[in-house]
């Protein structure tokens, strides 16, 4: 069997506002108990890679914290284990600081690792992806490069900003920016089989066309020249490239028919854990369609929302259409509506908190209001 | 390496007053709390307490708890410098196959493991109580005297002190006497089965009492009143928190009720002193349904709630169906109460189907255990 290492690609330009000022979105809180990159994390444990980069971009506190030694995601055999790759030569470096440059830091990983594979996926596009189905094809057309797209029919009001693919007999032939201007588009997925001999080829090409170039850029470029084949991918894929589309995508999750995609009995969701103890529903709480995390305290009305550890939810307060991360308190009496509260964020003199459903009022890390 | 104090922790017991909730596990394996087994709450006193090895001693059922407590990661204790070990009653190189006959003797079957450690105090305890203790101040106060032996005693009623081993004992905390449920107690400090030994001066009395015949290798019956008859040094050392033997079905719901009712165990660490491990699932988070209503309760990751809960606690991916009602009741692992059914100040054992639109002991005068065991 062919032996496969995976990496997680957290450089990119997203942002999710006030919630990545101290934190890449990898370490972000997702659904309460999550974080981002435990997606695709769980992705990989699930396809049975056990040896696992991340490429990290900047601002690594939280992540290191968030990774451990990689148990969570059954990382840590002992022929695998979890590496962050970090390029602190280039951190402050906007333009160089790219998957390219952090590959040739880390080149260490990536020849010691001696796989036959690469899988290369990013954390901010949600999929429960089986990076097996894609290995198969990827062996069964003798591919060096396998790119993943979906093939969406919404491309006017989502992936706007990410990469589209042209096909033609499951070849990419030119990868393009989704200006949104289509519904129906072939949307690239970021994620990518690569013999990792190609890929080792490909760092030093890469520098050789342009300096500031990163992997997408390095492939667009060459996809006319080289044979890079086209996986579609049809399950759940969701892009989370702005905080609009993370409160929109993550309320989504409510719809019963969206969260049995993702939550699977066979395909489980990893992720650090607290031991937090069991949510607490005291007299007057009135909870309804809302995912509620370990340890949190509720005594008020809480409707499409989602809540994070160790929340408190005052007598009488009423929160909708809302996400609570971990620690936060909101106090008796308090109104929030189409609100995200970042970690230990405090409801106590401003009690009515009222935002756009389009645009949701995002209150700060720690922050009393 | 030699270790100041090493804990052991008596967990080999059936729990038969348990009825079908330790028909196939041990009792420290019982389900508490709505993530919990009982043996959480002793490792993690001992993890937040800051001891490093713990022995557990296992018996009835013990390949469940075993693997359960495994290398101690959940507590913290697989680092360099610690461990949590199973002691099962085994086959041993000079007598062949024993089981524990006592809890003393347990102890005395393990003293290799102990002399390993060389430690200087042995901290004994029960796998099935629920209760947040710190033992270090315990070791302390049985420094400061130079005990042979502290017993941790509880002050309960004049009424309840029937019911337990009793410790008359001076002002001063001096036992002089132990007393084993007496009809006629004189005094109300309870015992809790938590005794720390100075290692060498236990380990005599195990060496002796192994050798006695007449014996039933007990601590309370036989170590304790041995080392009073010696004029040792034992003392008794006041707890005042909440402290709770759950042996019955009975007491094990009533300690749950107790969770929702804020009694003293904060499990919230709202005082950021004392958290519980344990083991965490890969569940989803708890999910309250358009149709769902929960009050009064405790509802844990993988649950999913589209009925009418109240006064329950539900342990991980307990299932409520549309117009389902539960109400005074434990819920434990992968419960499902289909449609329209309603269950009634119930224990309701793991994986337990509940019919749609089926009635559980509507009456509510006693708690009904529901199990596919019984």
């Amino acid at each position: 069997m062919a032996k496969v290492i995976g990496l997680v690609n957290l450089h990119s330009d997203i942002d999710f506002k006030g919630l990545t000022e101290r934190r890449p979105v990898a370490s972000v809180s997702f659904l309460g108990r999550y974080g981002v990159i435990d997606f695709v994390l769980s992705n990989l444990s699930n396809s049975n890679i056990d040896n696992v980069g991340v490429l990290i971009k900047e601002k690594p506190r939280s992540l290191f914290k968030h990774m451990g030694l990689g148990n969570s995601w059954n990382f840590n055999s002992k022929s695998g284990g979890i590496s962050l790759l970090y390029n602190e030569r280039y951190a402050n470096n906007p333009h160089y600081n790219h998957d390219i440059n952090n590959m040739i830091e880390n080149i260490a990983f990536l020849e010691k690792s001696k796989a036959d594979y690469v899988v290369i996926a990013p954390e901010h596009i949600i999929t429960t992806m089986n990076y097996q189905d894609v290995i198969e094809e990827h062996e069964k057309t003798g591919a060096e490069i396998t790119m993943v797209y979906q093939h969406i029919k919404n491309a006017d009001q989502s992936f706007i900003g990410e990469h589209c693919l042209d096909i033609k007999s499951k070849r990419v032939v030119e990868v393009k920016e989704n200006k949104g201007n289509r519904k129906e588009r072939n949307i690239s997925l970021d994620t990518y089989v690569i013999n990792l001999k190609t890929l080792m080829k490909l760092l030093t090409k890469a520098q050789n066309i342009s300096a500031f170039f990163n992997l997408s850029d390095t492939l667009a470029y060459l996809c006319d020249e080289r044979e890079i084949m086209a996986y579609e991918y049809k399950g759940y894929a969701r892009c989370l490239n702005s905080i609009e589309a993370y409160h929109k995508y993550s309320l989504e999750f409510l719809d019963l028919d969206i969260f049995s995609q993702v939550f699977k009995s066979n395909w489980p969701i990893y992720t650090n854990t607290n031991d937090t103890p069991p949510s607490k529903y005291k007299k007057n709480a009135q909870v309804k369609k809302s995912f509620i995390a370990n340890g949190t305290i509720v005594d008020g009305t809480v409707e499409e929302s989602i809540i994070g550890r160790n929340v408190e939810i005052g007598k009488g307060a009423v929160v909708k259409n809302c996400i609570l991360l971990s620690g936060c308190k909101v106090s008796a009496g308090s109104h929030l509506e189409n609100v995200i509260l970042d970690k230990e964020a405090r409801v106590e003199k401003h009690k009515e908190l009222i935002g756009d459903k389009d645009s949701p009022l995002y209150v700060k890390e720690g922050d009393v209001v | 390496m030699s270790r100041e104090v090493v804990a052991m922790i008596l967990a080999g017991g059936r729990g038969t007053r348990l009825e079908a909730l330790t028909a196939k596990v041990a009792k420290p394996a019982v389900y508490f709390g709505g993530k919990y087994r009982i043996i959480d709450f002793p490792l993690s006193n001992c993890a937040n307490s800051g001891i490093d090895i713990v022995g557990v001693l296992t018996q009835y059922e013990s390949v469940l708890l075993g693997s359960y407590v495994g290398s101690g990661i959940k507590w913290g204790l697989d680092g360099t410098n610690s461990s949590a070990a199973i002691l099962p009653a085994r086959e041993r190189g000079e007598v062949g196959a024993t089981w524990y006959e006592g809890t003393a003797d347990a102890i005395y079957q393990n003293i290799s493991f102990l002399d390993q450690y060389d430690p200087e105090y042995v901290l004994i305890l029960s796998g099935d109580h629920i209760y947040k203790m710190d033992y270090a101040l315990m070791l302390e106060a049985h420094k400061a005297r130079a005990a042979d032996c502290t017993i941790a005693v509880l002050n309960v009623s004049l009424e309840e002190a029937s019911r337990f081993g009793i410790m008359n004992a001076h002002k001063d905390g001096t036992i002089y006497e132990f007393e084993e449920k007496p009809a006629k107690p004189k005094s109300t400090l309870a015992s809790m089965g938590i005794y720390i030994f100075t290692y060498q001066e236990l380990k005599k009395y195990l060496i002796e009492d192994a050798k006695d015949e007449n014996s039933k290798h007990d601590f309370g019956m036989n170590i304790i009143p041995n080392m009073l008859n010696d004029h040792k040094k034992l003392y008794a050392y006041e707890f005042d928190g909440y402290w709770k033997d759950v042996g019955t079905v009975d007491s094990l719901w009533q300690a749950n009720m107790d969770l929702l009712a804020d009694k003293e165990l904060d499990l919230y660490n709202l005082k950021k002193d004392w958290k519980i491990y344990t083991s965490d699932t890969t569940s989803h988070p708890q999910i309250i349904g358009s149709e769902g209503k929960v009050t009064n309760s405790m509802v844990t990751q993988g649950c999913i709630v589209d009925g009418e809960v109240s006064g329950s606690v539900l342990f991980d991916s307990v299932h409520i169906g549309v117009g389902a009602k539960v109400v005074d009741s434990v819920l434990m692992p992968g419960v499902l109460i289909e449609e329209g059914a309603e269950v009634y100040k119930a224990i309701v054992d793991e994986g337990v189907v509940v019919e749609a639109n089926s009635v559980i002991n509507k009456e509510a005068k006693k708690v009904e255990l529901v199990s596919v065991n019984k």
